[in-house]
């Protein structure tokens, strides 16, 4: 090595003001940062200046959007500290602000040309905490709804930590007794059907009419109004059923549509339960059929039924269907990261390569490409895992295989960046030392090279299948298969316990993976 | 006998790092090359065993112009050529063993070297040597788990393993504490002394250039300033010295030798 020469570094000089102190506070009066800028604190003045017009656009922008439709000046300024008070506080600061920097104007200009002169922070700081409650208005923070809405929320909160209730099902058995009913009364009306073991319906009488909903004219007032005429009064006696057990009172109308009895008056579902014979007894009244559609036999007689449901758990409890889909989802949401990782790590080993300074700078040529493929994968980094699986999903359609199109891509711009650093940061001693021993090309990358690379190269490879796990969650949030899109359609349609199991199992799988692959990575770097 | 003839290297950035060098180096010889930083003595141990391509002169080493050799010819002639450098140069993160067993890659079959396969003669060869150096119990840590001295040891054992007759030793001892330098350069001189192995070396300790060398090579700014025996060291004069070293070279040793611990040139 060469000895070095003693570079010398001369202070700055302290120059002079070029205005009076009295003549920078002015012009910053007018210009926000001139009186700095003229006082040989250029950048102060540029940086004083860029914040100020800034910070009055936003206000412009922030007032007029805090009272619209106003005009004036003064009228928008107004409503806007009426409707939100922290617009007082931001213009309040504002104004501080803008004193002090002509404040500070004439401090700067002041101490200008003195050594040793330290010069004042605080228009920065106020200038700072402008920006700051701006942000608070632009955000809308409001932690007082926090609070108070955080009460609210807590019995959907409560679904979502605790959620173990839908994790596991019992298998359920429906025991249906029935009696058929015809309308209207013919010769032959149905007869009960009584069973020795089987629960079944006895109804009296076992035809008559619906209730008819419907508009008619009233005969005192000439007026078209709604009239309901009640349908037959049925006495319905159960037998053979479960005791104790709650039993629903069902109908199939004329047309097979089933649907729950209800009380017309107190609109609730008609519940009974038998007593410990099995026996029931009860009265309701014949309900309208549901749609215009009447179906009738060949002799114009409609049929219904009538049945008494009993749901009984047998069996001991099995894992709930929504427990076994989040199961499955995240096998296929843990692959998913797993392939991607695997094509990233084969596809970026090659550019990594050509990543690397230290082996691209031969000539001219090899440089470009180095410039070229680090601008490339700069731009494939930049761009998010979820936007590329959108983009993998217009050509390959919804699925895992476009989270893994989306996360390949984003793992070979950031594993490309990766290895090739370490590639440039091999220490070129031990390839001396390997290619003095007279070893050939392949002994020198093999001895020199490889050991030098292999454990940064395996503690990235791990460190991106954990991220890869993890955005491998989030990616079927936009249709890239995995977990994530049942999550957001349980979410969306209220199933928040649902949710919860698999927000829990994804937490649960990512913190085992993230140990997992921390203590691999221990053992090889 | 190796020969040093009209060696010029120039860099590519126009450096002129060695300048008409010419010497020659008897076998059996413990040359030590003394300079300043930049004076090239890097360069020079490196044009010998063609790390560094030199861009004019000869080197002539047991009849052969190893100038221009190329390919397997180079390969070979480097496989007779040890080499430890300042910074160890190991693979660090490799065991000592496997560091050790580099050393005989020139000698190896290319595929089963690539899966670190080594002949069971390498093996045991290994073994003694690095018995000879004192660190066996070592063989299976990492090289980076080893202090500097051992690494270096480590380094020299690497060397050994090349079966040389010619070793080159670049600050071999750059990066110890004066202690583990005179440790490492007994082992050196051992090597020169029981298997009359010629070594070049470069050093910065004025009481270790006295010490060891058996001649003396000077140079300074890639020019050959100073040529001397080990007797014409122990006698040279300050101006000798900066004519070396430059004058703002400062030698804070005692002059006399015996005792003397420091004896380190600040530059």
């Amino acid at each position: 090595m060469k000895a070095k020469k003693q570079k010398t570094y001369q202070e700055k000089p302290n120059l002079p003001s070029l205005v009076s102190p009295w003549l920078a506070a002015v012009l910053s009066a007018v210009i926000p940062g001139l009186g700095q800028a003229l006082a040989r604190a250029i950048k102060r003045g540029i940086i004083i200046f860029a914040s100020v017009v800034s910070l009055v656009g936003l206000l412009i922008w922030r007032f007029q959007g805090a009272a619209p439709r106003d005009t004036g000046v003064i009228d928008i300024v107004l409503k806007a500290f009426k409707l939100q008070s922290i617009f007082i506080v931001i213009a309040l600061f504002f104004a501080l602000m803008y004193i002090w920097n002509i404040i500070d104007a004439y401090q700067v200009a002041k101490a200008a040309g003195k050594p040793e002169s330290r010069k004042p922070f605080l228009v920065f700081f106020l200038i700072i905490m402008v920006f700051f409650l701006i942000g608070w208005q632009i955000g809308r923070i409001d932690l007082y709804g926090f609070v108070t809405q955080f009460d609210d929320s807590f019995p959907i909160l409560s679904q979502i930590l605790w959620p173990w209730e839908k994790a596991i099902t019992y298998p359920t058995e429906e025991i249906i007794g029935i009696a058929k009913l015809e309308s209207p009364c013919t010769d032959s009306p149905p007869q009960p059907e009584p069973k020795d073991d089987k629960p079944y319906l006895v109804v009296e009488p076992t035809c008559g009419f619906p209730t008819i909903d419907e508009v008619g004219k009233n005969e005192e007032t000439g007026d078209w109004e709604r009239v309901i005429t009640q349908g037959t009064e049925i006495h319905v006696e159960g037998f053979n059923f479960d005791p104790g057990k709650e039993i629903e009172i069902w109908w199939r109308d004329s047309a097979g549509r089933p649907y729950v009895h209800r009380d017309l008056e107190t609109g609730t579902n008609l519940k009974v339960i038998p007593d410990e014979d099995g026996y029931f007894e009860t009265d309701l009244i014949w309900p309208f059929q549901i749609g215009d559609t009447v179906r009738t036999n060949v002799e114009g007689v409609a049929e219904w039924e009538l049945q008494g449901k009993q749901i009984s758990k047998v069996g001991a409890w099995e894992f709930s269907e929504e427990l076994e889909l989040v199961l499955i989802l995240l096998i296929e949401t843990i692959f998913i990261g797993m392939m991607a990782t695997f094509f990233g790590v084969i596809l970026s080993v090659p550019v990594s390569f050509l990543a690397a300074r230290n082996l691209m700078n031969a000539n001219a040529f090899m440089l470009g490409i180095y410039y070229a493929i680090r601008f490339i994968l700069n731009v494939i980094r930049s761009i998010e895992p979820l936007i590329w699986a959108i983009m993998a999903i217009i050509i390959v359609g919804l699925g895992p295989f476009a989270g893994i199109l989306a996360l390949t891509v984003h793992s070979i711009a950031a594993l490309g960046k990766l290895y090739s650093e370490a590639i440039e940061s091999i220490d070129p001693g031990p390839i001396e030392a390997v290619q003095a021993t007279g070893a050939n090309w392949f002994q020198i990358v093999m001895y020199g090279v490889v050991p030098q690379i292999i454990p940064p190269f395996v503690s990235f490879t791990i460190y991106r299948w954990d991220i890869n796990i993890r955005m491998s969650t989030i990616i079927g949030i936009v249709g890239g298969g995995g977990i994530g899109y049942i999550l957001v359609q349980w979410i969306r349609t209220w199933k928040y316990q649902e949710a919860g199991i698999a927000v829990w199992l994804i937490a649960v799988t990512v913190a085992i993976l993230d140990y997992v692959s921390a203590e691999i990575r221990e053992r090889f770097v | 006998m190796i020969e040093i003839r009209n060696l010029t290297k120039i860099y590519e950035d126009g450096t002129l790092a060695l300048d008409n060098v010419s010497f020659s180096v008897p076998d059996g010889e413990f040359l030590i090359v003394i300079g300043l930083s930049g004076s090239g003595k890097s360069t020079l141990l490196r044009c010998i065993n063609r790390l560094i391509d030199p861009t004019e002169g000869e080197i002539i080493w047991n009849g052969v112009d190893l100038a221009k050799l190329e390919g397997d010819d180079l390969r070979r002639a480097r496989r007779k050529i040890g080499m430890v450098f300042q910074h160890f140069n190991l693979v660090e993160r490799s065991t000592v063993m496997i560091n050790t067993l580099s050393g005989r890659l020139g000698y190896s079959q290319t595929w089963p070297a690539l899966l670190h396969r080594f002949s069971k003669q390498d093996k045991e060869k290994a073994w003694r040597t690095l018995e000879r150096m004192g660190i066996e119990d070592q063989a299976h840590k990492l090289a980076r788990e080893l202090s500097g001295g051992q690494q270096q040891r480590v380094g020299i054992s690497r060397a050994l393993m090349q079966d040389p007759e010619l070793m080159l030793a670049d600050e071999p001892v750059a990066s110890l504490d004066p202690v583990l330098a005179h440790s490492i350069l007994q082992h050196l001189e051992d090597l020169n002394q029981e298997d009359e192995l010629t070594i070049i070396c470069s050093l910065h300790y004025l009481d270790l250039v006295q010490r060891y060398a058996t001649s003396v090579i000077g140079l300074r700014e890639g020019k050959l300033v100073y040529q001397g025996t080990k007797k014409d060291i122990q006698m040279m004069t300050d101006e000798e010295f900066k004519n070396i070293y430059g004058e703002e070279a400062v030698r804070i040793s005692d002059t006399s030798l015996e005792g003397s611990v420091g004896g380190v040139l600040e530059l």
